[in-house]
């Protein structure tokens, strides 16, 4: 029979370990893991790096491009010579209209640029006035009165804004207050002619709707007007978008259409069903008159969100329904766009 | 126990009031804007620009309704309470654009105005009806006064424990000592006399007045006592702080006696004043002059604190929806504001607003848990500097330029008040707790300024006072009743 044994679990090697007894250090002799307790935040995970194209595509398009610029400039080059070949005075005047040609181009280009730039000038200006509205920073507000101030300084209607902004200007100290005085004065009379310019269209597009006996009529009409319009609305907020440009205020009204048209819908469920319940009941064409003038509206509130150099802040921005009393109005004498 | 500060004969005959207030004021609204502030926090210039600014159209860029072109105009009305004398609006306004302008004394006693303010609604349902308008109904009265507002929640013995504490305490030692010496002599059991009250009363009463002069506090109540308006010497302001009676107290000891006078104190003087003018409030702007306390140090700062927290929680906050509103009226919005502004450079503006906010924390997350509104501004009524800066050892100091008071002194020159300086008048703490501690001494002066002495005029030919978001408080108090 086995007797019972107990032996210790634990050598001796686990006592002999010596305790760390509690010190103090100056901090000078530490180095500093954790600098601070809120890790500032990744910029990387919240915003999606713009993806450029890769050197293989760059590569495509620049060798391209060259080879296309070298076959023209070999067409032209044997068009002249080929006209001096002919007769002399031929080849001069074929010269001379190229030149003209060359410098005309010159221009066009030159003017592209610059519309370009204005546009890209109203979003720059955008982002400066919604940081200074973040921020409440008083210089960044300066900075944007006075490009404004440049932006339409050629402007005759308003000068009278621009001089009761820079009398109240002198006596604010907030950025974000300075943002909202220049919105109030200046954005306010410019904000009234988009929203006539976008009343008056829409108002054409229902009446040619109803009236069109063709739906492709009015298909047409309705991206003719809403061109128009958006050209017209970029021009009254100091864009003047020349082909490229108007290239890219498409693609960005465009897009801010696509974004914002859940939140639209929700915003006009009811004017949807007035066009396409009760107004079709009365009679089918007018209803959809009304349909594609609330599209036209929607254009022009796209175009002015997307032109306007400064955010919507003090002032309410425009809705569908502001401007559903002016389609459904069925005289438009008495009709008030300025709301 | 805290007592509630009023009795239930007094709720309803509040809210009798209100019922009253909600029948006339079907038709034109009634908007009771409540300026507390104690004493010398600028209430009086705060109203005063209020009413000429509003009266003239005067220069509110952040104001919406102005700013919208909807604002019409205002007039003075009569006030409908016809015992409580006239706002005197006018003298004020003459005192501040004279030929020597000057800012208007210290109030006095309490005094009200009606502004009718007519405006167009921006609300398609209201802008119906055509031009809509809206009484503006403002009291003036002693900061002092509002002192008194806790003592309603407190009984006489827990009021002269608080007293006495006070009393006690090392910073106000100079000024309290012939009271304690006085109340120590008298025995509170032994049978009362007037002569022992009287005696008692006036020491307690210089030794209130000498430390608000002297140390800046503010925790000084009764406030009759520094300011008696029409009471002076009445029994109702002779009673003093006891010690705690230690055996059974006999209705004829000086103790009941002068217990009797602080529970009539109470109940003849405050509760009316509350019960008049702060129960039935729907807005409230509170005005903290933080500079004066900045310049005294720690403990007067420490010691505001503790009075705004204390007179704040006896108002009437939180939400109030159209139903509520017919018998129990509750301030929904209240702005906190550090008055003189102007007094600091613009790039402080930030941390007075942040001193600010860690004045009012209390209060402030009271109003907000009770479902208020609430904001806090750095701002100047009346604006009586400019602004530049100088260059001194290779420093750009930001510095205020103004004309200081007669009499104000900075480093050992006293102004005679004609003189204009450029003050830098030293940086504010980035942390506004640093102000609370004895340590880290903050060297900061603020010096007074005389009112501004060229004003514009506007088209019509009325002054235009300058100001510093004084639009923005205007637009927060009264801007979404006229929407």
């Amino acid at each position: 029979m086995k007797r019972p044994v107990a032996r210790p679990t634990a050598t001796d090697d686990t006592q002999s370990r010596t305790t760390r007894a509690p010190r103090a250090f100056l901090p000078d002799d530490v180095s500093i893991d954790q600098t601070s307790f809120d890790p500032p935040p990744d910029d990387g995970a919240t915003t999606p790096a713009i993806k450029s194209m890769g050197w293989l595509g760059r590569l495509a398009w620049t060798t391209g491009t060259i080879l296309v610029s070298l076959g023209l400039s070999l067409m032209v080059d044997r068009l002249i010579r080929d006209l001096f070949a002919r007769y002399e005075w031929l080849g001069w005047a074929g010269v001379v209209a190229l030149a003209l040609f060359v410098t005309a181009v010159f221009f066009l280009i030159l003017r592209e640029i610059l519309a370009l730039r204005r546009l890209r000038v109203l979003d720059g200006l955008r982002r400066t006035a919604v940081l200074a509205l973040a921020n409440n920073n008083q210089h960044q507000a300066h900075q944007v009165l006075s490009r404004l101030e440049g932006i339409y300084a050629h402007r005759a209607d308003l000068a009278a804004a621009h001089k009761s902004v820079d009398d109240h200007a002198k006596h604010l100290f907030d950025g974000s207050e300075l943002i909202d005085l220049a919105e109030r004065g200046l954005m306010t009379p410019l904000d009234r002619k988009a929203r006539a310019l976008t009343a008056a269209s829409a108002r054409r597009v229902a009446l040619v709707t109803a009236v069109s006996p063709r739906a492709l009529v009015d298909i047409a009409f309705v991206i003719y007007e809403s061109i128009r319009l958006a050209g017209a609305i970029a021009a009254l907020y100091g864009a003047k978008p020349g082909f490229f440009g108007f290239w890219r205020l498409t693609g960005a009204i465009l897009a801010h259409l696509a974004v914002t048209g859940g939140l639209v819908l929700t915003d006009g469920i009811v004017e949807q069903l007035v066009g396409q319940g009760l107004a079709a009941k009365l009679s089918a064409r007018l209803g959809e008159g009304v349909v594609n003038g609330l599209m036209t509206v929607r254009v022009g509130i796209a175009a002015i969100r997307v032109v306007r150099p400064l955010p919507f802040n003090a002032l309410s921005q425009p809705v569908v329904r502001d401007f559903l009393p002016e389609l459904t109005n069925l005289n438009p004498e008495k009709a008030d766009p300025a709301g | 126990m805290a007592q509630a500060p009023t009795t239930i004969v007094d709720e309803l005959g509040i809210a009798l009031a209100n019922l009253a207030d909600a029948a006339t004021g079907t038709f034109t609204p009634t908007l009771r804007l409540g300026v507390t502030g104690l004493s010398r926090a600028g209430k009086t210039i705060f109203i005063t620009a209020l009413i000429h600014n509003l009266l003239t159209g005067g220069r509110l860029p952040g104001f919406s309704p102005m700013a919208d072109g909807r604002f019409i105009g205002a007039q003075l009305a009569e006030y409908p309470d016809a015992t409580i004398p006239r706002f005197a609006y006018e003298q004020h306004l003459a005192a501040l654009t004279g030929q020597t302008p000057t800012w208007p004394e210290s109030t006095r006693r309490i005094s009200q105005l009606r502004l009718v303010l007519k405006y167009q609604s921006a609300n398609w349902l209201a802008g119906w009806r055509g031009p809509a308008t809206l009484n503006l109904d403002i009291v003036d009265y002693p900061g002092e006064w509002l002192l008194d507002l806790p003592l309603l929640s407190l009984s006489f013995a827990e009021w002269s424990r608080e007293a006495l504490e006070r009393a006690n305490r090392t910073a106000s030692s100079r000024e309290a000592t012939p009271f304690l010496e006085i109340l120590a002599s008298i025995d509170p059991q032994k049978p009362g006399t007037d002569t022992d009250a009287e005696k008692l009363a006036a020491s307690f009463t210089r030794y209130l007045r000498q430390s608000r002069e002297d140390n800046a506090m503010s925790t000084l109540p009764p406030g009759r006592f520094l300011l008696p308006g029409d009471l002076e010497g009445s029994p109702a302001l002779t009673f003093a702080p006891l010690p705690p009676a230690t055996q059974p107290v006999r209705s004829t000891s000086l103790y009941a006696m002068l217990e009797g006078r602080y529970e009539a104190y109470k109940a003849q003087v405050v509760r009316p004043f509350f019960k008049d003018h702060f129960a039935r409030l729907d807005r409230q702007v509170v005005l903290v002059d933080t500079l004066r306390a900045l310049n005294s140090g720690p403990a007067a700062v420490a010691d505001l604190e503790t009075a705004l927290t204390a007179v704040l929680s006896c108002f009437r906050q939180g939400d109030s929806n159209s139903l509520t509103r017919l018998v129990s009226r509750r301030i929904d919005r209240i702005l906190f504001a550090a008055t003189k502004a102007d007094h600091v450079h613009h790039t402080s503006h930030d941390r007075l607003e942040a001193i600010l906010n860690r004045l009012v924390a209390n209060a402030s997350r009271r109003a907000r848990f009770a479902g208020a509104e609430t904001r806090s501004l750095a701002l100047a009524g009346i604006r009586a500097t400019r602004e530049g800066s100088l260059l001194e050892a290779g420093e750009v100091l930001p510095t205020i330029v103004g004309t200081p008071m007669p009499g104000e002194v900075l480093d050992g020159t006293s102004y005679d008040g004609n003189t204009e300086i450029a003050l830098f008048p030293g940086d504010l703490p980035e942390h506004p707790d640093s102000l609370f501690e004895d340590s880290t001494p903050v060297s900061l002066n603020f010096l007074r300024f005389v009112p501004p002495q060229k004003l514009d005029r506007n088209a019509g030919g009325d002054m235009v006072l300058p100001h510093i978001r004084f639009d923005r408080a205007l637009d927060f108090l009264i801007g979404d009743k006229l929407a």
